[in-house]
């Protein structure tokens, strides 16, 4: 193997890797502010997809200029699906863990379901965007542009998200973390704080999935691809872990590259949940997570 | 009523509809999933047999085909061809049950089916039972007609007749432009279709004496290819060897595309090649891709039936033949031949006559050489062709003496 290929896949597997963790981090924003594990979560990519998908064709605008009004949409139904769902399932007493796995799996089914009903099993791809198919070559390696705006729009979203948390909000979401039942003698609204937290989850997948329509095929299906790195992602990062996201998404990326360079392609999961499995034992809160 | 009044009521309507039945019809059975996901396959194979239902038992203008000239079958007194659907629900167990009742209650004396591989096996284990041809018009699993039956028979080619077809196509190719193929990269999915297909495929190449560059097993719906592209821009084999899904063809494109990699040929297992979602998602980046396929709706020179045929489904269906619709007509078509040959509705005479079966190409809808069963029921007649994508559609390539438009080949770089 020559040192060229190598560089190429190091180099495509931290494009992809960004992409990874843009995903995860609104998984791991989620689980970190209520413990909820978000099983609709590559749904609500898919559905980011479509709305980019419909959105581009209906306004014939830019899916880089959707951008901001995908994110938005993503968030009203982040925080619509906290109030009309998630905030009943976590009045329950009894068994309310399996009652919050249940009601994000039951969307996830119910979100593929509509998706197919209202836009077919078909695949849909957006061909005529400002990046679609392009690519640069810097010094013999070669970048695609839509993975590289990723990869850019990407390091924003995490900036973002991080100084988010270094506001009075920010503090307000950490307390509530700590302590949801303390918070409310404090002034803090709870659930206006946790109805925010599943905005801003469903808001970054939601600036995922439009980046994504920029050069992945779009289907009911397609969520499916992305969910389960996902998760792989949050869990080697640390639960509830941003910046445990954001490295464990370069892992994963770099360890599926190299792993379909150098061994069989079929067999890069294996790579990835063998590093997922080896932190596990060395750490088993992940790289980031706390104590 | 009481249970038994109905069950009484039911049998004797069962029984006056069976005698109201003009007494020289030929009743064929056909199952297909007619609910469920495969249904919209199943619909257009019921509008595909109706059309050469009429095609066989009405009177109209001659068509150039087989059986083509109308007013039914002229050595049974004109006696019609009556079809009767059952709704298999693309499940093997339906679809053995239903094969059994039609043969039993709705005395039919052939079968045919039934799109899926699963269900063709239970199928033809029922007809072989009750010693009833099966016609099977559009599975394609190779093994089917390895099993040692009797009573199967295959119009179409299966997978690995279309493997052979595109190793042939290379020495015909290599031989008309003088730029031969000397190696192949393959790249599949990590499941029986992916590796039933490149099994044949590295046989056939080790057969020809052409390297396998590049043996590439993938994830199958995986997030990126990029570094299997690599591995396939680093090969850079003569022709890449696909066999893969919608998805992965959209994929696979893309990612070689983002690494500035055009291979010299894709020749595709079908599958995802050939859907109109890659074909409208890949764009420019599909012009050129090559495919086989056992349909070339474009032939309409070398096969002058095309042209009547598709207008007649087309009537019925609102949409041009294809694939599965064109080789389903097919195997009506050879199977009321062989019955009209036979001069006679007996299973076993019907048998002999399909044995016999010797129909030119130029006689049928499809671009094969003809059809002609081997002692396992299989045609070997049924040459697929190449076809390549020219400006977002296929186009037939190969065979040349049935071919609309000259191939591109290793011409773009």
């Amino acid at each position: 193997m020559t040192a060229d290929l190598l560089v190429q896949a190091l180099a495509s597997g931290l494009l992809m890797g960004l992409i990874y963790a843009l995903v995860a981090a609104g998984l791991s924003l989620i689980f970190g502010l209520m413990d909820v594990v978000n099983f609709a979560h590559g749904e609500l990519l898919m559905v980011a997809m479509f709305a980019t998908l419909v959105l581009h064709e209906s306004l014939g605008l830019d899916p880089l200029l959707l951008l901001p009004i995908v994110a938005i949409l993503m968030f009203g139904i982040g925080v619509a699906i906290y109030r009309l769902f998630i905030a009943r399932a976590l009045s329950v007493t009894f068994n309310a863990g399996m009652v919050q796995i249940f009601v994000t799996f039951g969307l996830a089914i119910f979100i593929r379901g509509a998706a197919q009903f209202v836009f077919g099993g078909q695949f849909h791809s957006i061909n005529d965007s400002w990046l679609a198919n392009r690519t640069v070559a810097i010094a013999g390696i070669y970048l695609p542009l839509p993975q590289l705006a990723a990869s850019l729009v990407c390091l924003i979203a995490f900036a973002l998200l991080l100084a988010v948390s270094r506001t009075e909000f920010g503090r307000a979401l950490e307390a509530t973390r700590e302590d949801r039942e303390a918070v409310g003698l404090i002034g803090i609204d709870r659930d206006r704080i946790f109805a925010i937290g599943w905005g801003m989850g469903a808001a970054a997948v939601g600036v995922a999935g439009a980046m994504l329509a920029n050069f992945y095929y779009i289907s009911p299906q397609v969520g499916a691809n992305f969910a389960l790195i996902a998760y792989v992602t949050v869990a080697l990062g640390g639960f509830g872990s941003l910046t445990g996201a954001l490295v464990a998404g370069i892992v994963i990326g770099e360890v599926e590259s190299l792993t379909a360079l150098v061994l069989e392609p079929s067999l890069k999961q294996v790579g990835m949940f063998a590093i997922y499995l080896i932190v596990l034992m060395v750490r088993p809160r992940g790289l980031f997570g706390r104590v | 009523m009481t249970r038994f009044g109905l069950f009484a009521t039911v049998a004797l309507l069962a029984l006056g509809a069976g005698q109201a039945r003009a007494a020289d019809d030929i009743i064929i059975g056909a199952v297909y999933p007619l609910t469920g996901n495969s249904a919209p396959v199943g619909l257009d194979a019921k509008a595909a047999f109706e059309t050469a239902v009429d095609i066989i038992n009405s009177t109209h203008e001659a068509i150039p085909m087989v059986m083509g000239k109308g007013g039914g079958l002229d050595k049974l007194g004109g006696a019609k061809i009556k079809l009767v659907f059952a709704d298999s629900q693309a499940d093997p167990q339906k679809a053995r049950a239903e094969a059994e009742r039609l043969i039993t209650q709705e005395h039919a004396v052939a079968i045919i089916g039934s799109y899926t591989s699963a269900t063709a096996a239970t199928i033809s284990q029922v007809t072989e039972r009750y010693e009833v041809p099966y016609m099977s018009a559009d599975n394609s699993s190779p093994s089917l007609n390895q099993r040692g039956l009797k009573w199967f028979f295959r119009t179409s080619p299966h997978d690995e007749m279309f493997s052979a077809a595109m190793f042939s196509f290379f020495k015909d190719v290599g031989a008309k432009t003088g730029k031969p193929v000397k190696s192949v990269a393959l790249f599949y999915e990590d499941s029986i279709f992916g590796s039933d297909s490149s099994n044949v495929q590295r046989k056939l190449a080790a057969a020809a004496g052409i390297t396998v560059a590049a043996d590439i097993k993938y994830r199958a719906n995986s997030p990126s290819l990029s570094s299997e592209a690599q591995r396939l821009k680093a090969a850079d084999a003569d022709v890449l060897l696909p066999s893969s899904y919608t998805s992965d063809a959209l994929s696979i494109v893309r990612s070689m595309n983002e690494i500035a990699y055009k291979p010299k040929a894709i020749v595709a297992q079908a599958a995802g090649f050939q859907e109109s979602d890659f074909l409208k998602g890949a764009g420019p980046l599909a012009e050129g891709v090559l495919s086989r396929s056992s349909f070339a709706g474009d032939a309409l020179k070398a096969r002058p039936a095309i042209g009547p045929v598709t207008a007649l489904y087309k009537a019925k269906q609102g949409k041009g033949l294809n694939d599965n619709t064109s080789r389903q007509i097919t195997a009506l078509q050879i199977l009321a031949d062989a019955i009209d040959r036979a001069g006679s509705a007996k299973p076993a005479d019907i048998r002999t006559a399909l044995v016999a079966t010797d129909v030119k190409g130029i006689d049928m809808i499809m671009p094969w050489a003809g059809v002609k069963f081997d002692e396992t029921g299989q045609n070997t007649a049924g040459t697929p062709v190449i076809q390549q994508v020219r400006n977002g559609t296929y186009v037939t390539v190969w065979p040349f003496d049935v071919a609309s438009t000259d191939v591109v080949w290793m011409d773009a770089k």
